[in-house]
């Protein structure tokens, strides 16, 4: 090997191990949260309970806000982060910040602020959950200096933290803690009431809205999905059979001129607003309910003034011309169900009669042109 | 309308040509014009009866999305309906003020002009039908042209105008309309597709609609009987000018009479209502609280043991007087009235956040009303 070989073969080998180490570089995600700091929890906390353990003292801090220094002993033990947890009890400080003690850090200003530093502790353990949390309108707010947007602790509790899933309508009723009045008229819905019955097949709150990466529900991508969303449980035939429900509901609205226009722009433009009805403009949002309760949108006695809603100026026979979620028969529409009739025996038969004299002409033409041939 | 008739028979036999005259330039725009309606509805018609098959989603984001299309398709339409008018007004001149025949009126002589052109071509029948200048095929195919415009702007105008429409007739009229709107225009673009293309194109290149001239052996095999009067001399004339003026008199004030009253229908078609193209907004609800019980059950006393069981007084001040450094909102004896008071407290005004039913009750905040008003302000 000559010497100018030697010097190529050792820049080539420099190269690749540069683009390796660039590669691996730029490989890692832009913006992580602090999952590297995953680590065993430490679980003593003696040392700091000699003073905290279900103390009454409290810090009034800056804002007024009187910090609650004590810390419920038992409630601590049997939360999820407690005695029962996989990976061992969590210790004060997993949260708290190695450098909590000695308490040389100023105190927060605000109880407020004190409360959202301490949510992102969370994101130390629970990555999964932080996957989509940049979209996540609760987190937007914050960040975009609303700070009576929840944060982890508001729906999760801090010391005391249990399955928030159990039993599952509890999940609708943290949500109702700060949404009231949507909780109000969601709690008397068909899906409310199901749910304090004990239901677990109906969607509560997170269910269409999502958990931790929930996205605004009044943005056009969310109304040209929305069919979709109602569809996931009510085109589900084994889901539907126990409460008696047709299925048909999603397909008859995809035929409909509503559904055909909203799918067409969810399929092309699902950021461009659609006027055309969706699932929620007839059967109403949080206080849906049984298409023949009597307060249903609905219900015949309702569907004009909801139609009046898109159409003001609706004639009160408007309304029947939505043939409806059922495949229409003879009996509930006489008129289209003959008009579909015609076409259906005219289509065939006019084609019928057209490509049946289209091969008689081809015979005719064929007959000629070997009747020539064969007559010379 | 045979008293009408005034075709005349010239002088002289001519001689085989190669084609012969059969379309004046009105007439071949007139085709083009309907030709380029005809895709342009039936692209922009087609894939809203078929949406959910991909086919028709790519078609539709190729031409601009479903509701441009819409618009296309509507703006289309309007150029068919005032062309279905000027032909109209073409018809009437020609039965009535030139006298021509309504040679495009189907009769019984199609109906064996059909039989015996079967029969050639199977050869039970050793000549082939002499054809008038427009055949068993050609009229068919314009009664169903003028057929399928009729359904075609009815079953349109319900749909365009659904509101008019379910004012006067009941509210299934429209779904049937889409349902014969949509059958008919498949019926007619499959039609166009077989009948009319095999004809003009794959039987015979036929140019006349393009050119106005057909040549002799088309003639010869389609308009026998045509191209015999036209050999023998028998050519169409038109009436002398003074019965042409004295007939205009009448057909003038009258075409003008008619078709500005169908303009103006036109014109009422397309404007009457907008509901179909565009509607309003969906009215945001207004979510209100609904309270269950009255401020009659609210007891001073226990209002006091909950306001103090509650966090109410770290802004609100232990009497309700308000905590100076704090917020310091003062809600003694308050101007609210109860349904108000629960309304803000459920909704949770700037600064305070909501309380719902399970962190402090309806009843509770009945005790804690009936306190605050015991006060003094």
């Amino acid at each position: 090997m000559t010497k100018p070989q030697q010097t190529a073969m050792i820049l080539t080998l420099f190269g690749v191990v540069l683009l390796g180490l660039g590669y691996m570089i730029m490989s890692q995600p832009i913006m992580t949260y602090a999952q590297d700091t995953i680590s065993e929890p430490t679980g003593d906390n003696s040392f700091c309970l000699t003073c905290h353990a279900d103390s009454d003292q409290t810090k009034t801090l800056a804002d007024g806000t009187e910090l609650h220094l004590g810390v419920n002993q038992e409630a601590l033990t049997n939360s999820v982060h407690g005695s029962s947890n996989e990976e061992g009890p969590l210790g004060c400080v997993d949260c708290h910040g190695a450098d909590a003690f000695p308490h040389d850090n100023p105190y927060p200003e605000t109880g407020r602020a004190y409360t959202i530093k301490l949510s992102l502790a969370c994101t130390n353990c629970h990555v999964e959950e932080t996957e989509n949390l940049a979209d996540d309108v609760h987190y937007t707010a914050i960040t975009d200096g609303n700070l009576r947007s929840a944060s982890c602790v508001d729906c999760h509790g801090s010391h005391d933290i249990q399955p928030l899933d159990e039993p599952i309508s509890r999940i609708s009723e943290t949500c109702g803690d700060c949404h009231t009045t949507t909780f109000e008229q969601y709690r008397n819905s068909v899906h409310g009431v199901a749910l304090f019955e004990g239901d677990e097949n109906v969607p509560t709150c997170v269910s269409c809205h999502g958990v931790h990466g929930i996205k605004h529900p009044t943005t056009a991508l969310f109304r040209n999905r929305s069919p979709e969303l109602c569809a996931t449980c009510h085109a589900d035939e084994d889901l539907m059979k126990e409460y008696d429900i047709s299925t048909n509901v999603f397909n008859s609205y995809l035929d409909d001129f509503h559904g055909t226009t909203v799918s067409l722009f969810e399929q092309s433009d699902p950021n461009v607003p659609s006027d055309k009805a969706v699932c929620y403009d007839c059967h109403g949002v949080h206080d849906i309910t049984t298409a023949d309760d009597t307060k249903s949108h609905v219900v015949r006695e309702n569907l004009l003034a909801t139609c009046r809603e898109c159409h003001p100026d609706a004639s009160s026979d408007f309304p029947d011309s939505w043939v409806g979620h059922f495949e229409p028969t003879f009996e509930s529409h006489p008129l289209l169900f003959a008009v579909n009739l015609f076409y259906d025996i005219l289509i065939p038969a006019v084609l019928g009669s057209f490509i049946l004299l289209i091969v008689i002409d081809i015979i005719g033409r064929i007959r000629r042109r070997f009747n020539r041939q064969g007559g010379h | 309308m045979a008293e009408n008739t005034l075709e005349t028979t010239s002088a002289e036999p001519i001689a085989p040509q190669e084609s012969y005259y059969r379309f004046n330039s009105a007439e071949r725009f007139e085709h083009m014009l309907l030709a380029v309606v005809f895709i342009g509805l039936g692209l922009t018609g087609l894939p809203q009866r078929y949406a959910g098959s991909e086919w028709a989603q790519s078609l539709i984001n190729l031409l601009g999305g479903i509701e441009s299309i819409r618009i296309v398709h509507r703006i289309l339409a309007t150029i068919l309906m005032a062309e279905s008018i000027y032909h109209g007004g073409i018809i009437t001149y020609k039965l009535f003020v030139l006298g021509r025949k309504a040679s495009l009126m189907v009769g019984f002589r199609d109906l064996r002009d059909l039989i015996q052109w079967i029969a050639f071509n199977l050869g039970i029948r050793q000549s082939h039908p002499s054809l008038p200048k427009y055949n068993f095929g050609e009229k068919a195919e314009y009664l169903a042209l003028v057929w399928g415009t009729l359904v075609m702007v009815v079953t349109g105008f319900m749909l365009w105008n659904p509101i008019a429409t379910t004012s006067i007739l009941p509210g299934e009229v429209v779904p049937a309309a889409l349902a014969a709107h949509s059958g008919e225009a498949l019926l007619a673009v499959l039609s166009i597709l077989t009948w009319h293309l095999y004809n003009v194109l794959f039987k015979r290149f036929n140019r006349s609609i393009f050119t106005g001239r057909l040549e002799h052996d088309a003639m010869e095999e389609e308009h026998a009987e045509e191209l015999d009067n036209i050999l023998q001399g028998h050519v169409i004339q038109d009436p002398p000018p003074e019965i042409i003026n004295n007939r205009n008199r009448y057909f003038i004030p009258y075409a003008f009479i008619v078709s500005s009253l169908l303009i103006i229908g036109l014109m009422w078609f397309i404007t009457l209502e907008n509901t179909a193209i565009t509607t309003i907004d969906p009215v945001p609800i207004d979510e209100v609280y609904e309270l269950t019980i009255s401020a009659d059950v609210g007891n001073a006393d226990t209002g006091l043991e909950v306001w103090e069981s509650q966090d109410c007084a770290e802004c609100h001040g232990a009497g309700a007087q308000g905590t100076p450094g704090t917020l310091n909102i003062g809600i003694a004896n308050t101007s609210l009235t109860f349904e108000e008071f629960v309304d803000k407290v459920r909704r949770g005004p700037a600064d305070m956040g909501a309380y719902s039913p399970r962190k402090i009750s309806d009843e509770d905040l009945a005790h804690i009303y009936a306190w605050l008003q015991s006060l003094d302000k």
